[in-house]
């Protein structure tokens, strides 16, 4: 006789014991999570409720945990000086922890209900992102009054989402910028273009000239291959159409394939011509876009556009506008229509929870005091090098900055339109995709501008 | 510090408890063949336990929201009214009292239970869902149990039970209804159940000692089918699902990840497939296929058959249609057919290339040496062997000289060959002493009648005749890279390997030959060496040439094994993704899938395309790995 209710109960018994064994574990460890929650949120309720303190006010020791994407050890290091010789006089314990994956370790890290308590976003997209799912927290009062005291609305406005402020603008690169050698200028008389004409110009006549070509070009840069020329189209869109169109076409209300932006991406290409270009792998898109800083230095050609940390990738020992032979210099990426504008990034600080401690050290970080001390600290882990770092923080004193970042300084104060790196701001299946790989494409002559700009508009995200 | 600890400490717990619950099942079916009423206790215990736990654990009972006493109450309270149930049931074997005892029983837990339902967890019960599914069910389990041959009312009854729980629970909404609705839902599930247990007998010995058998298979099996479960199982239907989510995995789309995918040009792009006609490939492919078939009439006319395997007729054949292939995938572009041109090239070239140096070095001289050698990359990684290949196609300016091996040797040809000096003299009455040496050898091969053994040198000497020819700027003005400026000046011209489409493809895909041949060589060694002896012996005896025997003898008897080799090959080559991912990114038209799902997924955020693409690699890999266990288990 065969008991079917028998063989039931019994296979009942073992995945029931089973299931029992890894229920309970989860059920233990979820009870104890939600515990140390608990604990956590009241510990910070208790230290202090006043947000808006204002005056040196002391927390008791609380600890503030900063993660963010800089890992170099000057960064890091400089970030962790500045703000744990400031969070001593608060009382406050404060941790920078560098990340290079932090992108796509913070998804994880929020997911995993386990966020620090400020994170370091080098988006702002990311950052909107973020806010809309409430991962973040709206900036308290206190700090969106001490953004508007030390930055520009150019700059603090890509963090604000809908309205609200979220995020603390804390560094930025200024990526409008030609670099050269003036005695290499000098010595065939060319002189620094002041308006966009003059740089075409300029360019031309240096191609006539035969020897150094006049632009080094060189957009490879592994998995991120293409964004110099998406910098590039920037500029350009910029220069040629003003902020206004520019955010439209960043925010897709005008299409990726308009006239304006496939002539933008054309007035590229056509600079980028086999004349005027010196690659030093053959071709710009075998190029890496760090390779320029060699060719530049070798005289291999008389002009590189690229941003404000491209300093690092000069050789060792290369003197920085300091009037010496050889030294490597900037001038502004001249523009057309007299608004002088700049192309810029950054990165924004963010709070994952409003406890009166993060805010506190969220409005720190928005002051100049934090950004030239930061600079200060930086230059001196370097022994005095160049810092790679770079603030349009209102008032800081220019004398902590080297001439070289004087200069990038002089330029943020004398523009009168900045934008944030587009690319940055468009969703990444075409700010981090087909913007650069289908540009690539045009580059490499694989496809014409038009047909690059239809194909990355059809790829745009519905 | 705190959580690694305390993370250390829940995996021991959970390894240490699942290791004791499977003794415990273990020990507690020792007892089915003589102790059958300890068992009954046991078991019974036991899911009274599990269903404490659920309603318990779950806080869906009263008192359960405390610490860990605060629930355990109730599962072991439930563990001994089920074991003393189970007890009442063994004592007796007339149908009618064990009915009797399960319905009661079912009565009294379905009451208890419902009343401990904690006020936020009291169901709005949906009468008509309520009944729906437990019609539904009932009908679902009983119509099973009939096709079957079992009882339909028992089958019924269970179905009718877990449908109540369903309905009861599963489609009201938790926390709107009454103390009565709780009542209601437990009760039906509670009395069905009860009914069921009813039913069954107290099993004999011969009964007993098969479900002792039986229970052991599923104690083993368990652990194992619940780790494949969690691992492979659970991703696998979540892909699925969320396939047809959008990017976010939030609304419904159906099947439109899949068309976009489809119809994308990045997938799928035809519009210059006319170019195939014009493409030099194609015509030197279609001309080897058309000498093809000239040689399979003749062979035909004189051996009766047009096609066999180590028939002069394969040679060409199989080199046209790799030709006329790579003409195709050239011109129609976009991922899927990378992927299909990775499979095509790498399979082909990876196992040809491993069974001949396979057949090669077998009882050669240092076999194990080269062999060795050979079999070298595989040790490299993926990523490693990429970066090495990326530095040797690296081009630079050629105002420089060459850093990338293959360029440098590339542009050195071509300055040897535009050159005048006693290198380029030399190289060139180099190649044509071997010219001759090659003719020489024809000649006397033709006069001996052996027009057979003049297709191997046959080849060569048209290939280095072209070189040489090329070379001395006979025809054109020399080989290498170079260009003639219009000055009439000769400056030297590198290739762009990675970033020249569409033929950058094949350069990465010269990597992962490089890395499997080693692979195929291995495992076609061993196989060629397991050829019995007895057989390569009686052919030599019977007069066959070492190109015979290997034709007809060894390469029949490995027939499997390069089944096993391609098929191996296939998988691996379809989800090929590091090489991409580190030379360029999918970057010049050189996009596969993985990589492709990896972009979409994890840097696009669309995780609908990613998982859509993930499905696609996954059914397509399908059909090859069921043809290769198929043929693993009639190999058993």
């Amino acid at each position: 006789m065969r008991s079917p209710l028998v063989k039931f109960a019994a296979v009942c018994t073992v995945l029931a014991l089973t299931a029992a064994a890894c229920g309970s574990d989860k059920k233990s460890s979820t009870a104890g999570s939600t515990g140390t929650t608990v604990k956590a949120t009241a510990g910070s309720t208790g230290g202090s409720t006043t947000a808006t303190g204002g005056a040196a006010k002391d927390f008791g020791g609380a600890k503030v945990l900063i993660t963010g994407p800089e890992r170099d050890d000057p960064s890091a290091g400089a970030i962790n000086a500045v703000l744990q010789t400031w969070g001593k006089t608060r009382g406050l314990d404060i941790t920078y922890a560098g990340d290079a994956d932090w992108e796509a370790n913070i998804n994880t890290q929020v997911q995993g209900g386990n966020p620090p308590d400020i994170g370091i976003f080098p988006q702002p997209g990311k950052l909107a992102e973020f806010a809309r799912a409430k991962s973040i927290k709206p900036l308290a009062d206190n700090v969106t009054a001490s953004i508007k005291k030390f930055w520009s609305p150019d700059y603090s406005n890509y963090a604000n989402v809908d309205g609200v402020q979220y995020g603390v603008p804390v560094k930025t690169d200024l990526k409008s910028l030609v670099w050269y050698q003036p005695d290499k200028f000098k010595a065939k008389g060319y002189k620094v273009p002041t308006t966009f004409d003059e740089f075409t110009a300029l360019v031309k006549k240096m191609a006539a000239d035969g020897g150094p070509k006049p632009l080094c070009v060189g957009i490879e840069s592994g998995t991120a291959t293409g964004w110099p020329f998406t910098d590039w189209t920037e500029e350009m869109v910029l220069r040629q159409d003003g902020g206004d169109v520019y955010n439209q076409w960043v925010e897709h209300k005008i299409s990726f394939n308009d006239p304006k932006i496939v002539k933008a991406m054309d007035t590229v290409l056509g600079l980028w011509s086999k004349d005027n270009v010196f690659a030093s792998g053959g071709n710009i898109a075998a190029t890496n876009f760090g390779d320029n800083a060699q060719a530049l230095f070798d005289g291999k050609c008389y002009m590189h556009r690229q941003a404000s940390f491209f300093s690092g990738f000069f050789p060792k020992g290369t003197k920085f506008a300091d009037g010496s032979a050889g030294a490597v210099d900037v001038f502004y990426f001249p523009d057309i229509n007299g608004d002088k504008p700049v192309l810029t990034a950054g990165t924004y600080a963010a709070g994952f929870n409003d406890k009166a401690a993060t805010m506190a050290v969220l409005e720190y970080m928005s002051t100049a005091d934090y950004a030239q001390k930061r600079q200060a600290e930086q230059t001196k882990l370097l022994n005095g090098g160049l810092s790679g770092f770079l603030s349009a923080a209102i008032g800081q004193d220019p004398s902590v900055y080297q001439p070289l970042e004087q200069g990038f300084l002089k330029i943020l104060s004398e523009s009168k339109l900045s934008r944030f790196d587009g690319s940055d701001q468009m969703p990444a299946a075409v700010g981090a995709g087909t913007f650069w790989t289908l540009g690539t494409s045009a580059v490499n002559g694989d496809l014409t501008a038009q047909k690059a700009a239809d194909q990355i508009e059809a790829s745009w995200p519905k | 510090m705190h959580k690694v600890l305390s993370t250390l400490l829940t995996v021991l717990v959970a390894v240490g408890a699942s290791a004791l619950i499977w003794v415990a099942a273990n020990m507690v079916f020792n007892q089915v063949r003589h102790q059958w009423r300890r068992f009954t206790a046991m078991a019974f215990a036991a899911v009274g336990f599990l269903v404490g736990v659920l309603l318990s654990g779950n806080r869906i009972t009263k008192n359960s929201q405390g610490g860990f006493l605060s629930w355990v109450w109730l599962p072991l309270l439930l563990a001994v009214i089920f074991a003393a149930i189970g007890v009442v049931l063994e004592s007796t074997s007339d149908t009618r009292r064990r009915q009797g005892v399960g319905v009661s029983s079912g009565v009294l837990l379905g009451v208890g239970v419902g009343l401990l339902v904690r006020k936020q967890y009291h169901p709005a019960i949906d009468i008509v869902a309520l009944l729906g599914w437990t019609v539904g069910g009932a009908a679902l389990v009983g119509a099973v149990n009939l096709v079957r041959k079992r009882s339909l009312v028992t089958g019924a009854l269970v179905g009718a039970a877990v449908g109540s729980i369903l309905g009861g629970w599963g489609s009201a909404a938790i926390g709107a209804g009454s103390a009565g609705g709780a009542m209601v839902a437990t009760l039906i599930p509670a009395v069905l159940a009860g009914t069921r247990l009813g039913f069954t007998n107290n099993p004999n010995l011969q009964a007993r000692a098969r479900i002792e058998q039986r229970s052991r298979g599923v104690i083993f099996l368990t652990p194992a089918m619940l780790f494949i479960f969690i691992t492979l199982i659970v991703p696998t239907i979540r892909t699925i699902y969320l396939s047809f989510l959008d990017k976010s995995s939030e609304a419904f789309v159906a099947f439109d990840n899949y068309v976009n995918t489809f119809s994308d040009r990045v997938s799928w792009d035809a519009s210059h497939w006319t170019n195939m006609f014009t493409s030099r490939l194609f015509i030197i492919g279609a001309i080897v296929l058309a000498i093809a078939v000239v040689v399979g009439v003749v062979s035909k006319r004189r051996t009766g058959r047009a096609v066999e395997i180590g028939n002069p007729t394969v040679g060409p054949l199989l080199v046209g249609f790799f030709l006329v292939a790579f003409a195709v995938f050239t011109s129609f572009r976009g991922t899927i057919v990378n992927n299909l041109w990775w499979v095509v090239t790498v399979v082909f070239a990876a196992t040809a290339m491993g069974l001949a140096i396979a057949v090669l070095a077998d009882n050669a001289k240092n076999e194990k040496v080269a062999k060795s050698l050979i079999f070298m990359p595989l040790a490299i990684s993926l990523v490693g062997a990429s970066v090495i290949w990326r530095f040797m196609y690296v081009p630079r300016d050629t105002s420089t000289e060459q850093t990338g091996t293959l360029n440098a040797l590339w542009v050195g040809l071509g300055r040897l060959s535009t050159g005048s000096g006693l290198p380029t003299i030399f190289v060139g009455v180099l190649v044509g002493c071997i010219l001759l040496g090659l003719i020489v050898y024809m000649s006397r091969a033709l006069a001996r009648s052996q027009p057979t053994r003049t297709i191997v040198p046959g080849i060569g000497f048209v290939l280095l005749a072209w070189f040489f020819v090329r070379y001395t700027g006979l025809i054109g003005d020399g080989v290498g890279g170079f260009d003639i400026t219009a000055s009439g000046q000769v400056v030297p011209r590198a290739i762009s390997f990675v970033q020249e489409s569409p033929f950058n493809n094949f350069w990465l895909m010269v990597i992962l030959i490089w890395i499997q041949t080693g692979f195929a060589m291995v495992i076609l060694s061993a196989a060629i060496k397991a050829v019995p002896g007895e057989l390569l012996e009686a052919a030599r005896v019977d007069g066959g040439t070492p190109s015979q025997i290997f034709w007809r003898i060894t390469l029949p008897q490995i027939g499997t094994t390069i089944g096993v080799v391609v098929t191996t090959l296939i998988v691996l080559v379809m989800k090929v993704f590091d090489i991409v991912k580190v030379v360029t990114n999918g970057n010049f038209g050189t996009q596969v899938l993985a990589n492709d799902m990896f972009a979409q997924a994890f840097q696009f955020g669309n995780t609908g395309r990613g998982a859509a693409l993930a499905v696609i690699l996954f059914v397509s890999v399908l059909p090859v790995m069921y043809y290769n266990i198929r043929r693993m288990q009639k190999g058993n």
